[in-house]
């Protein structure tokens, strides 16, 4: 057994993983307390992540048996899952609450789409509104991704902040957005490089813990910058510019270019050329033509809309920069450090590929700054993948970061990688969401995702990432009820492993019950309901709760079951038929009703209490009318078929006062012959083994038999 | 957060994610305007424990309100249901566990601090899960029902709590909710939609009871929760399965006044819920000259919180209003007394919701 340390009380678990490299070794011990050597363990899964373990000890010989320790103890161990978790569990079952009414109200959506356009979602009336369907859950998703409100911008800026720190993003968003970029925002597809820009500056952080980036520098540097006098003097100040440009972070740069010792009053006019040069480089930043519909809030850069007018401006601004690199001021210019790293500037933005690849620190912001200043014209997957290549030669990733991998699966256009980086990095609830938008945004990918596999079962992939999530929210105590949603869009196993999942709740637990109950109700799982009941009813009873037993069989309409137990309750009610315990009875009795039909052979015990209310109030001196209720209440449970054998003798004995009423007889001739052949019945009856003879005075047949034979007597002479 | 009008009046929706599962929740009294306190039984599912809390819900008419956490104290099981007394001062607070013990606390508004007082959890008392307590209006008597057929009355005297068994059905009956109708009757309730009456002057069984006669044909429900408005002894009101209401007025024994149920033809297009009805009270946020007006046989106004996550104020004959309707179950609900207009509950996908009506 791997990782067994048999010192006897400090058992660990150490799960062996063929990658140890990545994932450490995590120790789980186990408190079993048991003082004695282990003998043996059994592993099974408990509910969820809970593995229990059985831990036996060695059988002892009798003697040694009076120590008084246990045979074993079962301890549940917890298995967390290790490694970097970018979501606690809180936070992911939140997650998985709010996605659920986006997810579900998709499905409808597209059920009552393809129910409309038979099958078709591509015809262009029921396409545009599909897509508009698809954009929605895809906006729905993303804001669940980011719950945390953002922190209140402070009304008094600080010159000197650069870098603005968003609440921590979370890779998962940005691979949705990335998604959403490329798959379903289909108004942006021209601009895509910008939008890559856009994501860069959110999300470049999320790589600053594994890899050197333009964000982690500029983070440092604005430390720095709070303890510097003259800006201009410091080299990082003009390589966090470069950076900054590089990707296009231009209001950034142009803040940090106004921190310029030569703006300040005291030194405008000795530096004014100087000066002069700053605002040229400024003003060109913040005037560069960008291909976008709008800017950002707070974003610079001048907008074009179509490519013709776009390239136009392009030159144009090519043009002043060349002209600007050209100019006779620069000689005029004292100050080494500025006229260099202005000059760097000029060369980023004329797009030298060395001065680029100087300013830059992974090959993302590397492909993001060809976009912007090597090849902007740049257009379709294609020739996006192949930058990307030649990038990433440039400035090979030692460890590669996760969304890296997805970019380029994306801008490869393969799915396969995709879906396999998807599942691999981001896990089954990104899985089973961002099927979604492939599907809808790729016709390759609806293929391959919806094509049935026979491997699989014959289940598709998408089905496949279905059933795994539910899997996943199943094993949770609190997640488990929104899987139903996930299994119930599967076509092929969804239902089978549905009613699994129903069948393995604990039945004990009446509020998981209850909501087992809800979830076949809404599915309208009639066969799995009534089951659920018959074992809940089942489990009550044997657990001596015999109110809840007989109230879940009769929800279960369970008529053999009922039967059954009525034999076991007719022992207990037997032997209590005139002592003050039957009031405990009255609550049950309700609870039966009078139909027969729900309460099965119980039907007995409601005739029953009638007739002992109606015995109750018979007393000497009661009219004769109501006696003759009595009588009739007990020949009419004598009659009946249902009224167990057992009870015929005890009935008969406890209504001899009506068999002998003074007044007149209460039963006729043919009544009472009945009477004597069910007594005559009973006597045959008693020579078989297996009766059980009543608690009654020994006496009780022969005075019933004689109170009988006069009553008969009288009947006839009255008749 | 969220501000919709539904029939001419205004509501405001504040949702407070939390990080466990809420069995219940009650406001406590008081103390000033801007500050109160919720009491919540929580379930935290990664560790596996059970606690009771108090946070401090600050509002003011400008800014939302803010949850803030306050105290909490780890209880030996899980609670299933949570009841408060009406005390301003020191508020008592009892709760019944999962194991068949009654905890009883008291929480310190000024400090917001919850403080252990006594329990009772001997093996006589309950056998497995209590479903529910109430305290009576001077907050010093409790009876408790559970799931075994065992009805207990607790009293709390001279700083401790000592019990005395009113009824034991041996299993034969479970029961699943209670409440005080005077200081010495209560109503229990249960299986097949039942409700008993009991009179401690008449001890040895209930006074009345009540079994449900329409469901006739149809399969039948449980009772989960019970109200009685202190001005209507005679009447009780309870919810159940089914989206089932109604009420059950000792005066008119037999006949029941249905106010929700799918399980009734002629009312299911008048319900506001098809599952479970957690938990029912009666709503005391109506203006006060409606109220005086209301005959004396009509059914006052209630609100029920659903498995099929609806919050709803139903009213005899009239059409319900629907205060919430979300993706998932409302577990449990409380009206402030003091200011009717704002309603706490407890979602299922662990948050809590604050809503105001104006």
């Amino acid at each position: 057994m791997p990782g067994l340390t048999s010192e006897s009380d400090d058992l660990a678990m150490v799960p062996v993983s063929l990658e140890t490299e990545n994932q450490p070794v995590v120790n789980y011990p186990l408190r079993h307390g048991l003082k004695s050597p282990v003998h043996r363990l059994s592993f099974s899964w408990a509910c969820g992540n809970t593995l229990r373990v059985s831990v036996f000890r060695k059988p002892q010989s009798e003697k040694a048996d009076g120590d008084g320790e246990a045979g074993g103890r079962v301890v549940e161990v917890k298995l967390s899952n290790s490694g970097d978790e970018e979501v606690d569990a809180a936070r992911w079952r939140r997650m998985a609450y709010s996605s659920v009414t986006p997810f579900a109200l998709l499905q409808s959506r597209k059920h009552s789409l393809s129910a409309a356009s038979r099958m078709s979602l591509d015809i262009p009336p029921y396409k545009a509104e599909w897509w508009e369907h698809v954009i929605e859950y895809s906006k729905e998703i993303s804001s669940l991704l980011s719950d945390r409100k953002p922190p209140p911008k402070s009304i008094i800026e600080d010159a000197k902040s650069v870098v603005n720190e968003i609440a921590a993003p979370m890779c998962l968003k940005a691979a949705w957005e990335l998604l959403e970029i490329f798959y379903i925002d289909k108004q942006s597809q021209s601009w895509i490089p910008e939008r890559l820009l856009d994501w860069l500056a959110d999300y470049n952080s999320l790589f600053s813990g594994t890899l050197p980036t333009i964000h982690s520098k500029l983070v440092d540097f604005q430390q720095e910058l709070v303890g510097v006098q003259v800006v201009e003097d410091n080299p990082n100040y003009w390589d966090a510019m470069s950076s900054a440009l590089a990707v296009g972070w231009l209001e950034t740069v142009v803040k940090l270019l106004r921190l310029h010792g030569s703006y300040r009053f005291d030194q405008l006019s000795s530096r004014e050329t100087e000066n002069g040069l700053v605002e040229a480089v400024a003003v060109l930043i913040s005037k560069m033509p960008r291909m976008r519909p709008s800017l950002r809030e707070d974003n610079l850069g001048e907008c074009y809309k179509t490519k013709p007018d776009f390239m136009k401006a392009w030159e144009k601004w090519r043009t002043q920069i060349s002209k600007l690199d050209c100019s006779s001021y620069w000689l005029q210019c004292d100050h080494r450090q500025t006229r260099e790293g202005l000059k760097n500037l000029i060369q980023i933005m004329l797009g030298n590929p060395t001065v680029l690849s100087n300013a830059t620190f992974n090959w993302m912001e590397l492909f993001i700054s060809h976009f912007l200043y090597v090849r902007p014209f740049t257009a379709g997957l294609e020739s996006m993948h192949n930058s990307a290549q030649k990038c990433m030669q440039v400035k090979p990733a030692s460890i590669p970061h996760k969304l890296f991998g997805l970019v380029l699966g994306i801008l490869g256009e393969n799915t396969e990688v995709v879906l396999a980086e998807c599942s691999r990095s981001f896990g089954p609830w990104m899985m089973v969401h961002a099927v979604e938008l492939l599907t809808a945004g790729s016709t390759h990918a609806e293929i391959l995702l919806h094509e049935e596999h026979s491997k699989l079962g014959g289940v598709s992939i998408e089905e496949l990432h279905r059933l795994v999530y539910a899997q996943v929210l199943s094993s949770h105590a609190l997640t488990w009820q929104i899987a139903p949603i996930y299994l119930t869009s599967c076509i092929k196993q969804g239902i089978r492993l549905l009613e699994n999942l129903l069948y393995k709740q604990p039945v004990q637990h009446s509020q998981i019950l209850l909501k087992s109950i809800e979830i076949c109700r809404l599915y309208e799982l009639d066969s799995i309901n009534s089951n659920i009941m018959r074992i809940a009813g089942v489990h009550h009873w044997k657990h001596g709760r015999k109110g809840s037993g007989v109230f879940w069989l009769q929800q279960a309409r369970d008529e053999f079951r009922l039967n059954r137990i009525a034999k076991q309750l007719f022992d207990f009610v037997g032997k209590s038929v005139s002592d003050e315990g039957f009031k405990q009875w009255e609550g049950l009795i309700e609870l039966l009703g009078s139909e027969s039909r729900t309460a099965g052979g119980l039907e007995f015990l409601n005739k029953y209490r009638d007739f002992r209310r109606s015995l109750l109030q018979v007393h000497g001196d009661t009219p004769t009318d109501a006696a003759r209720n009595a009588a009739e209440a007990l020949v009419s449970l004598m009659k009946n078929p249902s009224t167990p054998q057992r009870f015929w003798l005890p009935l008969l004995y406890d209504s001899l006062k009506l068999l002998m009423w003074q007044e007149r007889p209460l039963v006729n001739v043919s009544q009472t012959q009945l009477l004597l052949n069910k007594l005559q019945e009973l006597s045959m009856a008693r020579l078989r083994p297996d009766f059980v003879e009543a608690d009654l005075p020994s006496d009780a047949l022969s005075s019933v038999r004689l109170a009988l034979a006069t009553n008969l007597g009288r009947a006839i002479l009255e008749e | 957060m969220a501000v919709l009008t539904s029939s001419s009046q205004n509501l405001q929706v504040h949702r407070f994610p939390q990080d466990y599962y809420i069995d219940s929740l009650r406001w406590l009294p008081q103390l000033s305007a801007f500050h109160r306190h919720i009491i919540l039984a929580a379930f935290d599912s990664e560790s596996s424990t059970s606690s009771l809390q108090i946070l401090n819900s600050s509002n003011s008419s400008s800014n939302p309100p803010e949850l803030t956490f306050q105290s909490s104290l780890t209880t030996p099981s899980r609670i299933t249901s949570l009841t408060t007394s009406h005390n301003p001062n020191k508020p008592l607070i009892a709760a019944s566990t999962f194991s068949g013990s009654l905890l009883l606390y008291t929480a310190d508004l000024v400090n917001g601090s919850l403080e252990f007082v006594d329990s009772v959890a001997e093996k006589g008392f309950h056998l497995g899960r209590i479903n529910g307590i109430d305290v009576s209006e001077n907050g010093s008597e409790f009876v408790s029902v559970g799931e075994d057929g065992r009805i207990n009355w607790v009293s709390f005297v001279g700083g401790g709590l000592s019990t005395r068994k009113v009824f034991d059905s041996n299993g034969l009956v479970s029961y699943g909710a209670v409440k005080w109708a005077s200081p010495v009757e209560f109503v229990s309730g249960g299986l097949g939609f039942g409700l008993q009456w009991w009179d401690q002057r008449r001890p040895g069984g209930p006074v009345s009871q009540f079994k449900a006669n329409w469901t006739r044909g149809t399969t039948s429900g449980i009772v989960h929760s019970i109200d009685i408005h202190p001005s209507r002894k005679h009447t009780c009101l309870a919810g159940g399965s089914s989206g089932t209401v109604f009420a059950w007025d000792l005066r008119w024994q037999q006949q029941p006044i249905m106010l929700s149920g799918v399980g009734t033809s002629d009312l299911s297009a008048l319900s506001p819920s098809e599952s479970d009805v957690w938990e029912v009270q009666y709503d005391n946020y109506t203006t006060s000259s409606n109220y005086r007006n209301m005959s004396e046989s009509r059914v006052l106004p209630a609100m029920i919180c659903s498995e099929d996550g609806i919050l709803a104020v139903i009213e005899q004959g009239e059409e319900p209003v629907e205060l919430l309707a979300e993706p998932c179950a409302i577990n449990s609900f409380d009206i402030d007394r003091q200011n009717p207009s704002e309603i706490v509950c407890s979602l299922e996908w662990e948050s809590i919701a604050i809503l105001t009506r104006s």
